[in-house]
């Protein structure tokens, strides 16, 4: 075991700046806020308080996806019109559920989120993916007009898309926000199954647009952190720098990483994150 | 099925937008940290010092170190701890700046439900960015 006492301050934030760096980049490659790797690992090899490490871990996801915004719009993986009606949802529910989280025991929270988490990996392992869904959109959905188009360089080939079951989407996205928000993780961790399993948008745009909506839900519940002065500079800022720069190069590998290869990594990602909050929470590996 | 114009306008435009502020607070935050931990401007916590008090529950922590909650911290700014602080804090401003950038073009296009929901976004996030729900002491 480390002794952190005996390292010099500065090499931590040095130390957390490279490991944000790799994380940002894979997160958005995984369509995850990227918070859901970062605490488990911040939080068992730092020696920073809980607290601390899921306020760093918000803005962490925030800063990534914000970063990789941008390159996800422009190439029409990301769906403001998607987006939006999503997003309200969510960052009202994630705030919600944010000062809710701040009250719980963090092994209540860890434990509840390796199972939530854990539970999706299997359920998009055991689903099959339509990468060129071709579903009718319900009333909702056309009103909303949930539909696009975006250009795969890996497929070689232009799709155009439309979603359905747009209540279930919208009900699905208040209780990830607020699940989102009780674990201080950021809502990406179950977007991605949400968009593609259940409202059927092609794989790719709901990775895409799962980074964006992060975007927007995270604004909501960060500032809960902020307030409660769960936030300290020397912690989120290298995190921040590193994950922003990390997620522009994600951002860019993701439109041409062929679909097959993002769905496995989701899985891979979801299940190292999951195991480790359990094993945390339960106390099997603190 | 073809992106209407109007469509690729809103996109480009949120994606312009989201593209600058993200860049602006990547600079501030990094020249606020290499601020703070330079010590060439002092902090209300130094660096040095925080081994000592991050591994203390929130509560804890501030009230060990004196350090703000609310938005107590803005006549702070002058200690570069806190202006870091800020600077994070902008980054959560990104969103909502882009979202009110959206309103005159959605209301130009006359697309009043998307114009419903970019309002309400930017009523919600401006709600949690005030502090009056959150809670803190």
């Amino acid at each position: 075991m480390i002794d952190a006492a005996a390292i010099p301050w500065w090499t931590w934030p040095i130390a957390l700046f490279v490991v944000s760096f790799a994380i940002g980049i894979v997160a958005v490659l995984a369509g995850v806020g990227g918070g859901v790797l970062f605490v488990p690992i911040v939080g068992s090899l730092f020696p920073f308080h809980v607290d601390f490490v899921r306020g760093a871990g918000l803005l962490f996801a925030l800063a990534g996806t914000l970063s990789a915004g941008p390159p996800l719009l422009r190439g029409g993986m990301a769906s403001l019109r998607l987006v939006m009606p999503l997003a309200l949802v969510g960052s009202i529910a994630s705030f919600a559920g944010a000062l809710v989280g701040l009250a719980l025991a963090s092994e209540v929270v860890n434990t509840a989120l390796g199972i939530l988490i854990v539970g999706i990996a299997i359920l998009i392992w055991r689903s099959r993916a339509a990468d060129t869904p071709n579903v009718v959109a319900d009333h909702l959905g056309a009103l909303l007009r949930l539909e696009g188009e975006f250009r795969d360089p890996a497929a070689g080939m232009r799709i155009d898309w439309r979603t359905h079951r747009t209540l279930l989407g919208l009900a699905a996205f208040a209780a990830i926000g607020f699940i989102g928000g009780i674990f201080g993780l950021g809502a990406g961790f179950a977007n991605v199954p949400a968009l593609n399993l259940l409202m059927s948008a092609p794989l790719k745009v709901a990775v895409g647009s799962s980074g964006l909506l992060i975007s927007v839900i995270n604004s909501s519940a960060a500032w809960v952190y902020i307030h409660r002065g769960a936030l300290l500079p020397l912690i989120a800022v290298p995190s921040i720098l590193g994950v922003m720069l990390g997620s522009r190069i994600g951002a860019r590998l993701l439109g041409s990483t062929p679909a097959s290869v993002v769905r496995q990594l989701v899985i891979v990602v979801m299940l190292i994150a999951g195991l480790r909050s359990l094993a945390k929470g339960t106390g099997l590996w603190i | 099925m073809d992106l209407t114009r109007n469509e690729r306008e809103l996109r480009e435009l949120y994606a312009r937008w989201l593209d600058r502020a993200t860049k602006a607070g990547f600079a501030v935050s990094l020249a606020a940290f290499l601020v703070y931990v330079s010590g060439l401007v002092a902090a209300f916590v130094p660096p040095a010092d925080l081994p000592r008090y991050w591994a203390l529950p929130v509560d804890r922590f501030i009230a060990a170190t004196g350090a703000p909650q609310q938005w107590a911290w803005l006549p702070l700014l002058g200690y570069s701890d806190v202006l870091n602080l800020a600077a994070v804090a902008l980054l959560a401003l990104v969103t909502p700046a882009c979202y009110a950038r959206l309103l005159p073009t959605l209301l130009r296009q006359r697309d009043w439900l998307q114009l419903a929901l970019a309002c309400a976004q930017v009523l919600v996030l401006a709600t949690a960015a005030s502090g009056l729900l959150a809670g803190a002491g």
